[in-house]
């Protein structure tokens, strides 16, 4: 009998772990960031020329926020990347009906000078927000990116709030954005 | 009389020569057996290549973020590229491996390190198999001990099974089994 | 042709040997049970029949695939026009469906072959029972759940092709097939054991029968598997050959239990024991080749490999839990006929030895499981997401293989049953002398890692052991006889086709073993940007990138580089790595190119594009050492398991008296 109840309990311990495996997905996406609730990287990096009237020829997000204190969206993007360039236009509608309560950021990434590519990227779809060069890619991994196209939620605080991975919709925007301007 | 060891048929010159054959053989063996691969392996390779070896050791330890299980090392994938060039920059500034995957594992936390780092849960993985071998050497001894005693009482013939007497039968007459 | 559809055509295929395949599960075993003669006769002749129809299922399928019939599912999914011939052949196990089908064929060829030659025993009915059963699944799934042969309307102009990592190689037409005729194989041991079970005749019985078909099973599993390296070496493009990857993994457990199962079986023949042992150990191989196929196909693991999700996973999990419940459930409902009533006489004994050598075997087993399927289970208790690769599996199994290496030299030589003896002490020595010559050697050029090092006393140690072995075979008989040296290794090659073949399927390993020290210990990876036209040295070669080049087929548009190898002035090679993008496909996937030399290899892989404009080019450059090794070591143990396999010649009567006494390790 308790060589039955072996049998049994073998099978079902297997069986309950598989099949919690089957029912989660897929495993790789959706690695939560290690830097949630942590202070996310501050950085200094050149714009794309049609914001320098504005910025300067470099964009030093730490003087941003000091000068006023905002939460920050931080949108990593690439020239090859295909959904970077569906979640464009969600960007800058969102940017445009938010801009002023919430510093919006575009990163260029993983482009090893690209810097045509990335300008024509920029001017397709008019992006009123800082867009600035990664082209090492090293901001990238301080953020530890997984891939392109992520977008970091951070408060006002500095940590950050939410990293959201593949393209982003404008109603998500929208529902991060008042909760990062609740707090 | 057996037939066997040289020994049981007393000393002689084709005995001498056999062991001595022996020996050459076997050392001849030995050392062919290393002298390809240590000639090989040992060539040393110059400072920029030793640089770069660095960089790959370290990054065959570091899991490619965009890839399906893939190490950075062997990757091509851009953000591959770029780690395995932070990498390098970073061993040029004289940072240590240990450094180097802290760094990494700061930013991408514990499930960018191929090797699962000996804390915590991962405890779990790196003992459970010693501990598996551990169990099964020890039940092997122990089943040993249990066979040997059986060996002792019962004296060496344990009492032929169906199968084998069944067999017997059936092969009187053929050609023995290799 | 075009009349009758060739989707409806597969399809009544497929469920035709659904059909005969379920007979023979419901004839077999009413047949069985009732040795009704008349019902196992049809039973067997249900076997033949779903042979015809899988075989019909595949010429069928590749019928459309040849003639570009886009109005079925299958082809419409997988191939392309443009592909050449050669690959729309193979593109009938490029995907997830056509590869199930493919299983289901090769399962079928076996199941038809057993029925027609399986000696008529007890063991019989129930064994074409239970392959029957396994057959069912193996059919029913591409025949009910995944269904290659759905006609789709309207009909498509092109498909996008294979994906471009299997068809970019020759291998691809080898190795999944090697691999399932591995796996497939050992579904014969299998059912045997478990008629074993049933018909209560756990003794040797199974195994005799099975010998030959474990064997081969085995065989075709190592072949696949080193096949499967090559393969990535040639295609991958990081000049490495495993990468503890989980499909390659679960490929490697069964493998791992099959060789315990195969070394366990000469004990049980030998000595009757281990009878429940080895009735485990072969369910757990078996199992494993279904488990692993479920985790690979499921997306439970993530994996390079794994190839689609939908209703395959789950249908495997169910028929892999079905098949442990029913397997161990039968191991414990007999538990009292396959309990042991053993006797061992001395621990140091060739039992032992081989006892050891499962123990290490299974824990390596244990290891690669785990850590496998680790990530799956933090992840299920903690929700954390982790991961366990290579240098984890590196750590884990590098001790047991020395401890398998050990005892591979020592086993052999010791005898049955009996304490070591005089003679056995003395061979110890040499052996030891001779690992300590290997080791001193090797210390001498400059190796001073511990693994290498070891590696390199213990092949000396094995090599010492095999020397020692056929001397001891040999040197007696030349002795009383008065054949010459040759002529007694020549017959007893022949007589002992089963021994000499696996003395040469351990010195394959030999050799394996080394090549696997060379390469992984001593590699040595660069990249480097070079200029066309331009020289740079890479461990004491001149490597000249020459020119960029440009080729294009019917299937393919691909982009490399013309770089030339020297070595002092003296030209080696030329290679041309590229950059291939295939038709229908986005992915580009390189082509490596490999200048193969006994000693070392030098691997050339692109890692930058190569733009029409572009001056350069940034090449992945890797120097592997004793690589070539693995490849001949693999095909050494090959050639040992086809010649263990072939019939020994019939002894020819000795005119002097009775023949010699094998002094060591018959």
């Amino acid at each position: 009998m308790t060589r039955v109840l072996i049998v049994i309990l073998v099978t079902a311990m297997l069986g309950g772990l598989f099949l919690f495996g089957l029912l989660r997905g897929q495993p790789d996406r959706e690695v939560e960031s290690a830097r949630l609730n942590r202070s996310v990287p501050m950085f200094e990096l050149p714009v794309y020329p049609r914001y320098q009237p504005e910025f300067g020829p470099t964009l030093d997000v730490a003087a941003e926020l000091s000068d006023r204190p905002r939460p920050m969206i931080v949108n990593f993007w690439a020239s090859w990347c295909g959904p970077c360039y569906v979640e464009a236009p969600d960007l800058q509608e969102a940017w445009q009906r938010h801009g002023e309560r919430v510093l919006f950021v575009g990163v260029q990434t993983q482009d090893r000078g690209k810097r045509a590519e990335g300008q024509a990227f920029v001017s397709r779809f008019d992006l009123g927000f800082p867009n600035v060069i990664d082209d090492d890619s090293a901001l990238s991994i301080d953020y530890g990116l997984f891939g392109v196209p992520e977008t970091f939620f951070v408060r006002a605080d500095g940590t950050l709030m939410y990293k959201h991975t593949g393209p982003v919709e404008l109603e998500l925007l929208e529902e991060k954005i008042e909760e990062l301007t609740a707090s | 009389m057996t037939l066997t060891s040289p020994r049981s048929t007393g000393r002689g010159r084709p005995v001498v020569l056999l062991r001595v054959v022996r020996a050459a053989v076997l050392a001849a063996a030995a050392a062919l057996v290393a002298i390809a691969p240590a000639q090989e392996a040992a060539t040393a390779p110059g400072a920029a290549v030793e640089l770069q070896s660095r960089v790959f050791d370290i990054t065959r330890k570091l899991r490619c973020p965009t890839c399906v299980s893939e190490s950075v090392a062997d990757s091509n994938a851009a953000i591959a590229i770029e780690m395995r060039n932070q990498v390098q920059s970073q061993l040029e500034d004289g940072r240590s491996e240990t450094e180097i995957l802290a760094f990494f594992q700061e930013r991408y936390g514990d499930w960018v390190l191929l090797e699962p780092p000996r804390r915590g849960v991962h405890l779990l993985v790196w003992w459970l198999p010693g501990i598996a071998l551990a169990a099964g050497a020890g039940g092997l001894g122990l089943l040993m001990v249990r066979w040997t005693r059986n060996a002792r009482r019962e004296g060496t013939e344990a009492p032929p099974d169906d199968d084998d007497l069944a067999r017997v039968r059936a092969a009187l007459g053929e050609k023995e089994p290799s | 042709m075009t009349g009758m559809g060739l989707g409806p055509l597969g399809n009544a295929a497929l469920l035709l040997a659904l059909a005969f395949s379920l007979w023979g599960v419901i004839g077999g075993a009413i047949g069985a049970i009732r040795r009704d003669a008349r019902l196992l006769t049809s039973a067997r002749m249900a076997a033949y029949a779903t042979f015809l129809a899988m075989t019909a299922a595949v010429a069928v399928m590749e019928i459309a695939l040849l003639t570009d019939d886009f109005s079925v599912s299958y082809v419409a999914e997988t191939s392309r026009s443009t592909s050449p011939t050669w690959v729309k052949v193979v593109t009938l196990w490029a995907a997830l469906e056509g590869s199930l089908v493919l299983w289901g064929w090769l399962l079928s060829g076996y199941w038809a072959l057993l029925s027609f030659v399986a000696p008529n025993t007890p063991l019989r009915p129930w064994a074409l029972t239970v392959m029957a059963g396994v057959q069912t699944f193996f059919v029913g799934v591409p025949a009910i759940l995944t269904p290659p042969f759905q006609t789709v309307s309207p009909i498509p102009m092109d498909g996008p092709g294979p994906n471009p990592l299997l068809q970019n190689h020759w291998m691809m037409a080898v190795h999944p097939v090697l691999m399932y005729l591995g796996f497939v194989g050992l579904t014969v041991p299998f059912a045997y054991a478990m008629a074993a079970l049933i018909t209560r005749l756990p003794g040797s019985e199974w195994m005799t029968q099975t010998r030959r078909w474990t064997l081969i099973g085995w065989g075709f599993l190592t072949a696949a598997i080193i096949a499967g390296g090559w393969w990535s070496y040639e295609v991958l493009g990081w000049g490495g050959y495993w990468a503890w990857d989980p499909v390659e993994n679960v490929s490697f457990l069964p493998w791992l239990t099959a060789t315990a199962f195969i070394h366990g079986v000469q004990v049980q023949e030998r000595r009757r024991m281990l009878k429940a042992w080895n009735l485990l150990l072969i369910t757990l191989t078996f199992s494993l080749t279904l488990l692993g196929t479920f985790l690979t196909r499921s997306g439970v693991v993530s994996s390079v490999h794994a190839f689609g999700d939908g209703p395959v996973g789950p249908a495997f999990l169910v028929f892999f839990l079905i098949v442990m419940a029913f397997s161990l459930g039968l191991v414990a409902w007999r538990w009292d006929q396959v309990r042991d009533r053993a006797d061992l006489d001395h621990p140091v004994s060739r039992e032992g030895a081989i006892l050891a050598g499962n123990v290490l075997l299974l824990a390596m087993t244990f290891a690669v499981l785990l850590g496998t399927i680790f990530p799956l289970i933090v992840e299920a208790f903690t929700g954390d997401k982790v991961t366990v690769g290579a240098p984890f599996f590196d750590q884990a199994s590098l001790p047991l293989w020395m401890g398998v290496l050990f005892l591979m030299g020592v086993g052999p030589l010791l005898p049955w049953r009996r304490a070591p003896d005089q003679t056995l002490r003395s061979n110890l020595a040499w052996m030891l002398g001779a690992a300590a010559v290997g080791a001193a050697v090797a210390a001498a050029f400059g190796i001073r890692g511990v693994y290498p090092l070891l590696t390199i006393a213990l092949s000396a140690w094995n090599l010492a052991s095999l020397t020692l072995l056929i001397l001891g075979a040999v040197v007696p008989r030349v002795r009383i006889g008065t054949r010459s040296v040759a002529q007694v290794l020549r017959s007893y090659a022949f007589e002992n086709r089963r021994r000499f073949g696996s003395m040469i399927v351990h010195f394959g390993v030999v050799v394996l073993a080394l090549g696997i020290m060379g390469s992984s210990a001593y590699r040595l990876d660069e990249q480097i940007r070079v200029d066309f036209g331009a020289t740079t040295t890479f461990a004491g070669l001149e490597l000249t990138a020459v020119d960029r080049f440009m080729e294009r087929t019917d299937q393919r548009i691909s982009a490399g580089a013309v770089v030339d190898v020297a070595r002092n002035g003296t030209p080696l090679a030329t290679l041309r790595p590229r950059i291939n993008t295939f038709a229908g496909q986005q992915m580009t996937v390189p082509t490596p190119a490999v200048l193969y030399r006994p000693l070392y290899d030098i691997y050339l892989n692109v890692s930058s594009s190569i733009g029409p404009g572009q001056e350069f080019v940034v090449l992945r450059v890797v120097r592997s050492p004793l690589v070539t090794w693995i490849w001949v070591g693999g095909f050494i143990v090959a050639l040992g398991t086809l010649y263990a396999l072939t019939p020994n010649r019939r002894r020819v009567a000795v005119t002097s008296r009775a023949g010699p006494e094998e002094p060591v390790g018959t």
